[in-house]
């Protein structure tokens, strides 16, 4: 890898509601990518880990009047202020981090030590703990990527932003000399498997991106944008009590007009 | 030298703080963290040359296209195929979790056998022989139709060379499993009387009304739908979702109507009222499709005023006018049906009621509207050749009724020694069929099984041989997808890896068991293995198939071919009615549907439970859906247990409490209760289908129950 | 049997009844262990911790067992730097009761970590900007600290105390303990501190999050306060405990009151300080958030607004007043009353502060994560209980940690 200065980004998403069935197809893409394991027993979803998750929000009415909408939450990979993400201030031991080079908070499992502090700091319980020894029955671990060090028992992880392909992709641009990607070259995993083409994936703050323009849409928002975690997932929505649900509000608050960092 | 007490406590405390003081404990602590970042335990996957290569997803109907990575000879990850006429690069949770199948403990390693209730493997020349030479028998006994043969499809080469050999050996006993394509074949059975597939172009149209289909639950092909219904979004295309549930079609729809459940053809013929007496209808088409239309329209004049249509359905006569109106004025509007994904027939009676709103609006064989095709029969194979032991048996009255697959439990189990023998291939009828334990005993009676699955699945796992079939990604096979699409579409599968075990292509193994038969059998099979009748049978499409790994059959008939649809006068009640007693149970149950819950013949791999909520299964309990009104009736809380009964069995469940469902309606999600494949699935909840049994439609003959009677007691 | 080893002037209990004492503690020590070694080998799968509950009951008997030992830091702090010299006659104790508190707190933070074989990497691989690391490092070393105030203590066993090399030893770590006991309230300042800001930092989790000063959240402050302030208390509670089983007086009066009269002051400004904190935090800070202070109080059978009243009026408030009059430190009643109420206070905001956290959802569309703790989480809770239980009957039994023992209870006849 060469250790010239490459142009700072900031890689992101944006992830459309209305276009989202909650199929799940990302949730496992995520999963088969990034050699995530699996139990006998995956119902308790406080012990599953699923980088990606796909929420069912509800708008709280009765029937025949209920509204449903899926929202998928991989890592945020907060920039908070300056880098300052909520769970990469608190790790002890740099087992996290936030990169300037691309903006995504790395989780290095042979580094972590479990002591489950980034959890706590983190409000979109993004992390998860390796409870268990991964296990693949006899002949399955076969299935699994060399990109990606499956994880031993009792270490954190979460999503990369499949940052392995972001490597992968570097390498193949650097063997032909280019120093920067293209927006195709990296794409992560879940972005590349939505049937409905909800979620779209690149470089935040680079013009040509299709999310540079996108996450200006009216309809987009962060979660819990006022606790100034700085996301870099935007959420689309054409509905009003959607946008509502991605934050706290008082009563009489309207949404759409917190900002921060943006 | 004496050493004293002060000299020892000094002396030992000079080792500990020459120990501590070396790098001795700091080495040990090091190596000790390295070893825990490289227990043995956990694998390491050894890098290699990475590959992709093109093949085609077999584990649902939709025939998506895939790119399988691969890391030396090892699949580690399945991908949509980009530029594909199914998915363009869409893939779904079951395909990506194909790796999981692969590699799985599902897999059947080798021939097995059932020797004293336990299987045991045996080598394949063991396997063909003993199935050659009961075969033999038989034939020599003058019993060649007590052979039957399940297949999951009546497409493709596999299924094909299956009846081909059943046909040979004269039997007319082969079944495949039924779709709502023979719901739409039947209500188009026409004077020329051929088989009819519909066609839907639903990226072009710009209305669509929808009958309880599951466009995004895992309707037709189903990433091709959730991608279409994506189309729509863009295009401002409405969708109205008719369904007593709120799925997550009717989620996303631009207007769902809760219908009571069941009154799905009444409302179509209220909407048909409004379509008429407004004159709304396309009259060159009617025209066209004249046969009955008059006595229809003063039917539908007569009976099905949306007022009372309102009543009935509990959809309000002001929204009945509204989507009538809207479908009439709409450019191209498409009315659809087929419960959930699909998978089930409705009754011809509903079929024609909903397909007439798309006669009424002249949007047959149209761009944007619904086309019906002739079959796709693409494989040219030559004439079979019979001998008269064959001709004759083959005029032996089919054991279930009709060639329908529904009835054979019941046939079996009512006549002693009607079946001998059975093959199964690409199906599981002991999960998918209905009144499970029914089918289970007249399995059980079946002297001798013979299972070509994969993977252990219910049916291999009842069977007493197993001839297990090369998995999808070890094998050449043609996938034929019709469902839900515009045109049909060849795909093929390709052998990605060598086979891992000792598997067969059933394809081969068919041909060399009708190799074996000799005579007219062998002489009707001249190929020299599978490959080779696949390459001969595909003819002209093979080149392409082989280079491009699909091909599109367009097909686009002349008006005057388009089969003229036959207005049928509705009776009284176009309802399917339900099984059970309405004073006993006074609840409905209704399955529900899931793109994240395989309900076909294969099981969800541990990827795809991993993804299925906790409102649905938690450890290994299944969750029903009620409205909380409901619950308040029954004295039922969120989360508590409660005895569900049906007239066909009665199971313990757990109550989840929902706002997107009706009172008196029960929703269960199908997919669940596999007692076969891994821990991973089995054990796991419960099998909708063995909480409820057919219901035949009375012209067609096919099981159209849409849900059953139940009550729920707590427990 | 073993009286050649008991200081002299004491009367000790038959050494069979000592024994059995220690098996019956010996007893739950095992099951704790055996706990221990199941987390340990076969992973934290063994509790009913989750991905919402990293922190579960382990991490707040941590939090609650440091705040309660801060009456080694605070009797030491008072001792040798205020200059009461009266508290000689507890210091003892109070080292004594730290140590168990503090290796306690380093026990089980080497069992709740998921990777054990790997905690060392929080100083290898220290991150400056984690409380966590602060607390690491200071909690380190004020547990060597608290190991070379006990050391002595132990030198002065009859036996030991004869060999010269030892009494030298001990004689001047005694000259030096100033010293220790300075670092040691220093650096303890800072642990009680980080522990605080370990929850006040999550600018994520508006229950825990504290503006503060500098670096430092309000909570920084505030467990600082409230470990000098509750710690005393726990000591006295110990005290009188003690007295209680043994039947006899250890600790003189006017030593009791003058402890008792700090503790109640402290209380008394910490919890007003604490009442301002929350002020603010309920009516700014968690409003900024977009929250309001029922938000986290009202969902919840168990969590209601009764909690925080339990831990500033009955747990705070109601201390403080006892501790400050003469009348109710001199009520037997009372004191205990005080004394049991402030630890249990303190309790609950180490609570409060770990899984009150946990429990309340962030996101609006998720729920309330409620947990209930493993027997094996339980039996390794209760593990340093037993421990404590043990070290503090070998200590009694063999060195002389209540110098006003013998004045008090003067024995007829050898
Ligand atoms: N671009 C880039 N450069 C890097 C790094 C990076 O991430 N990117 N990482 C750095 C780091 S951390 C490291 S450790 C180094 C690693 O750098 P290297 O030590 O160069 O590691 P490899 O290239 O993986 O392996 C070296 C060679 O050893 C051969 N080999 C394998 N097994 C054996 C054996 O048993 N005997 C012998 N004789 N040869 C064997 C392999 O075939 C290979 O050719 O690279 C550093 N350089
Ligand atoms: N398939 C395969 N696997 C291998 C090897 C191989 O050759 N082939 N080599 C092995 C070897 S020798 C090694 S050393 C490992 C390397 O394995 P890793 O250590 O996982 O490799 P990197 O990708 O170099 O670094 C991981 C993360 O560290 C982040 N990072 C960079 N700088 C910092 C920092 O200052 N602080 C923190 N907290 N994070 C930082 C990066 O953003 C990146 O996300 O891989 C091992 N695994
Ligand atoms: S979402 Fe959570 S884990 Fe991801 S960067 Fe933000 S705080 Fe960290
Ligand atoms: S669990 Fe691991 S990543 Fe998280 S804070 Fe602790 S050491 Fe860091
Ligand atoms: S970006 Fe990659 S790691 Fe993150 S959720 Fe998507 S697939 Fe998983
Ligand atoms: S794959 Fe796409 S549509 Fe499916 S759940 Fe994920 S984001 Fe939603
Ligand atoms: S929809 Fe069907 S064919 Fe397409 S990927 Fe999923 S399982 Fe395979």
């Amino acid at each position: 890898m060469t250790q010239e200065y490459r142009k700072e980004k900031k890689y992101g998403m944006v992830i459309d509601l209305d276009r989202c069935t909650g199929c799940g197809a990302c949730m496992v893409a995520c999963m088969a990518e990034n050699n995530v394991p699996f139990r006998d027993n995956e119902t308790d979803k406080l012990k599953s880990i699923t980088w990606m998750r796909i929420y069912q929000l509800t708008n709280g009415k009765s029937y025949p009047n209920e509204e449903i909408c899926y929202l998928p939450r991989p890592c945020m990979h907060c920039e908070g202020h300056n880098g300052h993400s909520p769970c990469v201030t608190v790790c002890p031991a740099v087992a996290t981090d936030y990169d300037r080079e691309t903006g995504i908070v790395s989780q290095i499992p042979t580094r972590c030590f479990g002591c489950r502090y980034c959890m706590a700091a983190c409000p979109y319980h993004a992390r998860y703990f390796n409870w268990w020894d991964p296990v693949w029955p006899e002949g399955m671990e076969k299935s699994l990527s060399p990109n990606v060090s499956p994880r031993m028992r009792g270490v954190v992880e979460k999503c990369s932003f499949c940052f392995h392909r972001y490597q992968l992709a570097y390498e193949k641009a650097a063997s032909e000399d280019r120093r920067e990607l293209r927006e195709n070259e990296y794409q992560t995993s879940c972005t590349q498997a939505c049937p409905a083409g909800a979620i779209t994936f690149g470089d935040l703050i680079n013009k040509n991106h299709a999310v540079y323009k996108i996450k200006k849409d009216p309809r987009a928002f962060r979660l819990l944008e006022r606790l100034k975690t700085n996301p870099k997932i935007y959420y689309l929505s054409s509905r009003e009590w959607v946008r509502r649900a991605g934050d706290n509000y008082h009563p009489e608050e309207e949404t759409g007009k917190i900002k921060s960092h943006q | 030298m004496k050493i004293d007490r002060r000299c020892f406590l000094s002396l030992g405390i000079g080792a500990a703080a020459g120990t501590a003081l070396s790098p001795l404990p700091w080495k040990l602590m090091d190596d000790a963290s390295i070893w825990t970042q490289n227990w043995p335990w956990t694998p390491v996957p050894p890098d290699g040359e990475i590959s992709y290569t093109d093949s085609t997803c077999t584990l649902c109907s939709g025939g998506c296209g895939i790119t399988v990575r691969k890391i030396d000879d090892r699949v580690v990850k399945i991908e949509g195929r980009e530029n594909h006429p199914v998915n363009n690069g869409g893939i779904c949770v079951l395909g990506l979790s194909g790796t999981q199948l692969l590699y799985g403990p599902t897999r059947v390693k080798s021939p097995m056998k059932k020797i004293n209730g336990t299987f045991q493997k045996i080598t394949w020349n063991q396997a063909l022989s003993e199935i050659t030479e009961k075969l033999l028998t038989l034939r020599a006994e003058g019993r060649s139709h007590t052979v039957a043969a399940i297949a999951g499809s009546s497409r493709g080469t596999v299924s094909a060379l299956l009846q081909r050999f059943l046909t040979a050996y004269g039997s007319p006993n082969f079944y495949c499993q039924s779709s709502i394509e023979d719901s739409f074949s039947l209500s188009h059975i026409q004077p020329q009387n051929n088989k009819t597939i519909p066609g839907f172009d639903l990226e072009n149209a710009d209305y669509v009304l929808s009958f309880g289909t599951g466009i995004i639950d895992g309707w037709g092909s189903p990433v091709r739908m959730i991608q279409a219904s994506n189309a729509w979004k863009t295009k401002n295309l409405k969708l109205i979702q008719v369904e007593p549930r709120l799925s997550d079609t009717a989620a996303r729809s631009d207007e769902w109507l809760p219908s009571k459940p069941g009154t799905e053809a009444i409302l179509a013929l209220g909407i048909a009222h409004v379509i008429l007496q407004e004159s709304l209808y396309d009259q060159a088409a009617i025209d066209y499709h004249s046969e009955g239309f008059v006595t229809w329209r003063t039917a539908v004049l007569g009976h099905y005023h949306p007022d009372k249509v309102a009543e009935i359905t509990g959809i309000d006569a002001k929204t009945i006018f509204t989507v009538g109106r809207e479908f009439g004025q709409a450019e191209k509007p498409v009315a659809i049906c087929g419960r959930g994904k699909g998978n089930t027939p409705v009754s011809v009676a509903e079929m024609s009621a909903i397909h007439a709103l798309n006669v009424l609006v002249g949007n047959v064989n149209k761009k944007g509207g619904v086309f019906t095709l002739p079959e796709p029969n693409y494989i040219s194979w030559p004439e079979i050749s019979f001998d008269t032991k064959a001709e004759t048996s083959l005029q032996t009255k089919q054991i279930a009724e009709g060639g329908l697959l529904h009835r054979l439990p019941s046939a079996i189990n009512e006549a002693e020694d009607s079946v001998t023998l059975l093959f199964v291939a690409d199906a599981n009828p002991c999960y998918t069929l209905t009144d499970t334990k029914e089918v289970i005993r007249a399995f059980k009676k079946i002297p001798f099984k013979v299972s070509f699955s994969s993977y252990m699945d219910e049916t291999a796992k009842l069977s007493d041989l197993i001839l297990p079939n090369h998995s999808y990604l070890e094998r050449y096979e043609d996938v034929p997808v019709t469902s839900g699409l515009r045109n049909p579409v060849i795909g093929l599968t390709k052998p990605i890896v060598n086979p891992l075990f000792q598997t067969k292509h059933t394809g081969d193994v068919i041909i060399s068991i009708a190799r074996a038969m000799k005579g007219s059998i062998e002489s009707s099979f001249p190929w020299k293995n599978y490959y080779q009748c696949l390459k001969n049978g595909l003819g002209q499409h093979w080149n392409p198939l082989l280079n491009n790994g699909v091909v599109e059959i367009t097909y686009i008939p002349e008006f005057e071919e388009i089969p003229r649809f036959a207005f049928q006068i509705p009776n009284d009640k176009p309802q399917v009615l339900l099984e059970g007693n309405e004073n006993k149970m006074d609840l409905t149950l209704i399955p529900s549907d899931s793109m994240r819950l395989s309900s076909g013949y294969i099981g969800a791999p541990p990827f795809m439970m991993k993804t299925i909520p906790d409102t649905i299964l938690k450890d290994n309990n299944t969750l029903v859906q009620i409205h909380p009104k409901t619950a308040e009736k029954l004295e039922l809380k969120q989360g508590c247990y409660a005895i569900l009964k049906t007239p066909r069995d009665e199971k313990k469940v757990k109550i989840h409490l929902s706002q997107g469902i009706g009172e008196d309606i029960i929703s269960f999600p199908r997919g669940l209760g596999h007692t076969a494949y891994d821990s991973y699935l089995a054990g796991k909840g419960i099998n909708f289908n063995e909480l409820i049994g057919p219901v035949e439609d009375p012209f067609s003959g096919l099981d159209v129950a849409w849900g059953i009677r139940a009550s729920l007691i707590k427990a | 049997m073993d009286s050649a080893f008991i200081p002299e002037g004491v009367k000790r209990c038959p050494f069979p009844q000592f024994l059995a004492g220690l098996g019956l503690a010996g007893v739950v020590l095992a099951w704790g262990i055996f706990a221990m070694l199941l987390c340990w080998l076969k992973g934290l799968n063994q509790t009913n911790m989750n991905d919402s509950y990293g922190f579960a009951l382990w991490i707040w008997a941590d939090l609650a067992v440091i705040a309660l030992g801060g009456g080694a830091f605070f009797s030491g702090f008072l001792k040798y730097i205020v200059g009461k010299d009266e508290l000689k006659n507890i210091i003892n104790f109070a080292v004594l009761i730290g140590f168990i508190c503090y290796s306690s707190a380093l026990l089980i933070l080497a069992i709740d970590i998921g990777q054990p074989l790997r905690g060392w990497f929080i100083f290898w691989h220290a991150n400056v900007h984690s409380m966590l690391t602060e607390v690491a490092f200071c909690l380190s070393c004020y547990f060597g600290v608290l190991t070379i105030e006990y050391i002595p203590l132990i030198l002065e066993n009859r036996q030991i105390d004869k060999i010269p090399f030892f009494h030298n030893l001990s004689h001047n770590m005694h000259e030096v303990m100033a010293v220790f006991a300075a670092t040691g309230a220093f650096l303890s300042f800072f642990h009680q501190g980080s522990l605080g800001g370990i929850a006040g930092v999550l600018f994520g989790r508006p229950f825990a999050y504290r503006e503060g000063l500098l670096v430092w959240p309000w909570t920084f402050f505030l467990f600082t306060w409230s470990a000098a302030a509750y710690g005393p208390c726990f000591t006295i509670f110990l005290i009188k405990l003690l007295e209680k089983i043994t039947g006899k007086k250890l600790v003189k009066d006017n030593v009791i009151d003058l402890l008792a009269k700090i503790s109640g002051w402290m209380i008394f400004t910490y919890i007003f300080a604490k009442i301002i904190d929350t002020w603010y935090w309920a009516v700014v800070t968690v409003q900024s958030k977009g929250q309001t202070l029922m938000d986290f109080y009202d969902d919840n059978m168990f969590y209601g607004l009764w909690i925080l009243v339990a831990e500033i009026v009955v747990g705070g408030i109601f201390p403080a007043l006892i501790l400050l009059t003469k009348k109710g430190r001199n009520s037997a009643s009372l004191l205990w009353a005080a004394v049991i109420l402030a630890c249990l206070g303190v309790c609950i905001n180490r609570w409060v502060m770990v899984l009150q956290v946990m429990a309340i959802p962030v996101l609006p569309f998720e729920d309330w994560a409620l947990y209930y703790p493993s027997w094996q989480e339980i039996a390794t809770t209760i593990l340093p209980v037993a421990y404590g239980v043990i070290l503090v009957m070998i200590s009694y039994r063999y060195l002389p940690i209540f110098p006003q023992e013998k004045e008090l209870n003067p024995i007829e006849s050898h």
